[in-house]
């Protein structure tokens, strides 16, 4: 225990004083103290993927196949279809709710426990969806852009959404009231760790390509995860006034920011 | 006679306006010669890591508007830029994107583009043409391409999955300015030691 302590102390001094560039870190005086809050913890959990999590993420990618992890990812991807399913019925979207049940059925029987998507080759597509999304929809404000302990990018509604959307998890109701039983520790951590493991494997490309274009990685990935989430806010003016909201990424040229 | 000369001064007006309204399937054309040539000149071609190179440098000279890119991607910092400043930043960022983006070629390898129409811009002289990539697994990456008339149409902005390369780079760019000890200079300089690497 004592030997994690120091290691997590010894972490988060070297996030302390440089950012992953090696350039020291400045705070201007515009900078709020929520940036300098993010920039630290990013670079905290920057140390910790470095020399924790990619490593074992690299060993996983090399003892599987990708056939193999694409199970991994279909089975995970299954126990989020009723998050889908009851998410796209809040938003009135019935058709999609119902896709939703019909695939978490098919796929979970048919497909093996969701190992396999069957019911897109049947022509039910995926219809994703999240209680994050439904906020979204009712006009539920985003939130400013903060960086959570290891589990990285966020916002206060993306981080609502992601607990909400955790109570329709079949695999929590699976757990629940069995907390005597020795399958259900293993289970309770081993999930989340594999869907976790599995997901930094399969970024790992795309992740390392980001990072090798930037000169400030933190500000590429905030400004990417922000980004993604404008089609949110599109949601939110389309069901405000009718006839479409125009494209998010639709900016001037000629505008100045900030 | 006055009558003739503000009609012809009507008619011209006419045909000014045409010219200048950038038509769809012209856009739509020209993105799709750029991905035919980068998939089958670049990216599947069976020839040496420096031909693809060379090739994808002159690819990327000749369709994308570095100028216009550059200039936007500095955002404030670009009107406080010295001449030299400016002219040594759109260099360095050409030589930049060139190395990063001839890294992933791999990447795109025996993928194609599926064309669906394109979509208006607010911007004057501008369209977006609409593509996706179908992945080997889950749904196809939704890749826009942002296309702007001129002398020759060109290049000015890829948005992946709704994020715009431009916007990110900007956002980037901007905050590593904000907090460099010497501004745009150390920018450059960052740039000039990742592209030679």
């Amino acid at each position: 225990m004592k030997k994690v302590l120091a290691l997590c102390c010894a972490l988060m001094l070297v996030a302390c004083a440089t950012n992953p560039n090696g350039t020291k870190m400045k705070a201007s005086d515009e900078e709020s103290k929520l940036e300098v809050y993010n920039r630290a913890m990013f670079n905290f959990n920057y140390q910790l993927d470095k020399h924790v999590i990619k490593p074992v993420a690299k060993g996983y990618k090399f003892i599987t196949t990708q056939s193999m992890r694409n199970r991994v990812t279909n089975f995970f991807d299954n126990l989020e279809e009723p998050a889908s399913a009851i998410n796209n019925l809040l938003q009135g979207e019935f058709k999609n709710s119902g896709q939703s049940v019909a695939r978490f059925a098919v796929n979970s029987t048919l497909g093996l426990l969701g190992l396999f998507d069957v019911a897109s080759g049947w022509g039910m597509a995926k219809k994703s969806n999240s209680f994050d999304a439904t906020m979204a929809k009712y006009c539920v404000p985003d939130g400013p852009f903060f960086v959570m302990p290891v589990l990285g990018p966020s916002t206060p509604r993306y981080l609502v959404g992601w607990g909400a959307d955790a109570f329709a998890d079949p695999l929590y109701w699976a757990l629940y009231d069995k907390k005597g039983e020795s399958w259900v520790p293993v289970t309770a951590y081993g999930a989340p760790g594999l869907k976790f493991l599995n997901k930094r494997a399969e970024n790992m490309v795309l992740l390392d390509s980001l990072e090798e274009g930037s000169v400030d990685f933190y500000a590429t990935i905030k400004a990417a995860f922000l980004q993604n989430r404008q089609k949110f806010q599109s949601i939110c003016a389309q069901s405000a006034t009718e006839g479409g909201a125009s494209q998010s990424y639709d900016f001037d040229f000629e505008d100045e920011e900030d | 006679m006055k009558k003739l000369s503000l009609f012809v001064l009507a008619l011209s007006g006419l045909f000014a306006f045409k010219a200048n309204a950038l038509d769809a399937t012209k856009a739509e054309d020209f993105v799709k010669e750029v991905t035919k040539e980068g998939i089958e000149q670049i990216i599947n071609a069976d020839v040496s890591m420096a031909e693809k190179d060379a090739r994808f440098e002159k690819l990327f000279d000749t369709y994308l508007d570095l100028d216009y890119i550059g200039k936007f991607v500095l955002g404030r910092y670009w009107k406080t830029a010295t001449e030299k400043q400016q002219k040594e930043f759109i260099a360095v960022y050409r030589d930049f994107n060139v190395k990063t983006w001839s890294k992933r070629f791999d990447e795109f390898k025996g993928k194609n583009f599926d064309f669906d129409g394109t979509s208006p811009s607010n911007s004057e002289g501008q369209i977006f043409v609409n593509t996706s990539v179908k992945m080997n697994e889950g749904a196809p990456v939704k890749v826009i391409w942002r296309v702007k008339d001129g002398a020759k149409l060109k290049i000015v902005d890829i948005i992946i999955e709704n994020v715009s390369l431009a916007v990110t780079a900007r956002n980037e760019y901007t905050a590593y300015i904000k907090q460099a000890p010497n501004g745009l200079d150390d920018l450059i300089k960052d740039l000039k030691q990742k592209a030679n690497q």
